[in-house]
């Protein structure tokens, strides 16, 4: 019986394990975040996980993307290089079809506020 | 006491100890599978490259690896490996790439080749201990978990013939016969490739592995791990950009495949030196990823 109440233990164990990250300082408000994805239309090209209506595919999905090594292959993914990114990818990349929709500085703090909840 | 009721109580004494029989054998099991689990959830063994295995270990995974090398090695031709213009090539592939690792008569294995576990082995004894079938599968194919890769991405079957051409040689060489002729053995360009018409998806999917895509990219289809350094390919298939600069056609993604920095030159995507066919497969691969 020993043997089950171990087993019984050993999802308890995984979860522990996992659970132990820190997340980092954002300056962003993710819930608005949420709101401006959607008011951007971000979803038109991309698939944004919990943003209803978010799955196109012109661009790569953005599920996971806060684990992501390079934001659009290019840039080391950082909050301020994801603020730089949304803002002016033509200055980033220029040969990028990501166009610029002219986002407020609070709004791109805000967006890379929710995509870094996207784990 | 009748018979009929001796049966019975007989009967019954026989089902009880089945069934502690049985209890027994599960709580065993149980044991087990709960030991194992927290033999891998503890971290208990340590996979250290200079914590050798222990010497049971050791033969069990030597001997694993021999039998299935040589059931597989059982399917190769084996095409004649006498003509010197043979090892001649296979010396120059080796002299390039397998010295790093494996050294050679004389010639001390580069760092990267030292602390391995298991190490890689001295080719001229191999030489002498297998045969060319053997050493042929575990080129073409590499050997999981050891660090051997599988070049068949990288040289043709005829290419990796003449490397084991010239490990057999190698077998019978002195340090400076062998030393004399790797100086005069001139790098030379690889032979243009010959590309097949058609693609080929399956060998796509193969060839993913082959460059190792799966170290940066989350691919259906492909068992790896599961690293978001660059975008995931789920739906690739559908997608109306690649690395978000070139329309998604066949052409393009071919283009992109083989010369990634030509294309975007800030791209974190290297240049792998993947061949037409093998861009050609894997686009047709990415393809049916819808």
């Amino acid at each position: 019986m020993k043997g089950k109440a171990l087993i019984g233990m050993a999802p308890l164990l995984l979860i522990a394990g996992c659970g132990s990250e820190k997340a980092p300082e954002l300056p962003g408000d993710p819930v608005k975040g949420k709101m401006a994805i959607t008011a951007y239309g971000c979803g038109s090209c991309h698939i944004i996980p919990d943003v209803p209506g978010a799955n196109g595919h012109t661009g790569p999905t953005l599920e996971r993307i806060a684990k992501r090594t390079y934001l659009a292959g290019v840039l080391p993914n950082t909050p301020e290089e994801m603020v730089r990114w949304i803002r002016a990818p033509e200055q980033v990349d220029p040969r990028t079809a990501m166009p610029n929709m002219a986002v407020s500085a609070g709004d791109a703090h805000d967006i890379t506020a929710y995509l870094y909840t996207l784990k | 006491m009748t018979i009929r009721t001796r049966q019975r109580l007989i009967e019954r004494i026989r089902k009880r100890l089945l069934m502690r029989l049985a209890v027994g054998l599960m709580g065993v099991l149980l044991a087990m599978a709960a030991g194992a689990t927290m033999f891998v959830f503890w971290g208990v063994y340590n996979v250290s490259a200079l914590q050798q295995h222990t010497e049971p270990v050791y033969s069990l995974l030597t001997t694993a690896l021999d039998r299935s090398i040589s059931q597989r090695a059982r399917e190769v031709d084996v095409p004649p490996l006498e003509q010197p213009s043979m090892s001649e090539r296979g010396l120059r592939h080796y002299r390039d790439n397998c010295v790093q690792c494996h050294g050679a008569p004389g010639v001390a294995r580069h760092d990267v080749g030292k602390g391995m576990t298991p190490v890689p082995p001295n080719l001229a004894h191999t030489a002498r201990n297998r045969t060319p079938a053997e050493i042929f599968w575990s080129i073409k194919h590499g050997i999981k978990m050891t660090g051997m890769p599988s070049w068949q991405f990288i040289f043709s079957d005829e290419e990796i013939w003449d490397i084991v051409a010239f490990m057999r040689q190698m077998a019978s060489l002195s340090p400076t016969e062998y030393q004399a002729m790797a100086a005069n053995a001139n790098g030379k360009p690889k032979e243009a490739e010959v590309s097949r018409s058609f693609a080929n998806p399956e060998r796509g999917r193969l060839a993913m592995y082959g460059y190792a895509c799966i170290a940066c990219h989350r691919v259906p289809g492909l068992v790896g791990p599961q690293a978001d350094v660059g975008p995931p390919l789920a739906g690739m298939g559908a997608r109306r950009y690649i690395a978000g600069v070139l329309a998604n056609n066949n052409d393009n993604m071919v283009r992109w495949l083989r010369h990634p920095t030509q294309v975007d030159p800030l791209t974190a995507m290297p240049d792998l030196d993947v061949t037409e066919q093998d861009a050609k497969d894997i686009a047709a691969y990415l393809e049916t990823l819808k």
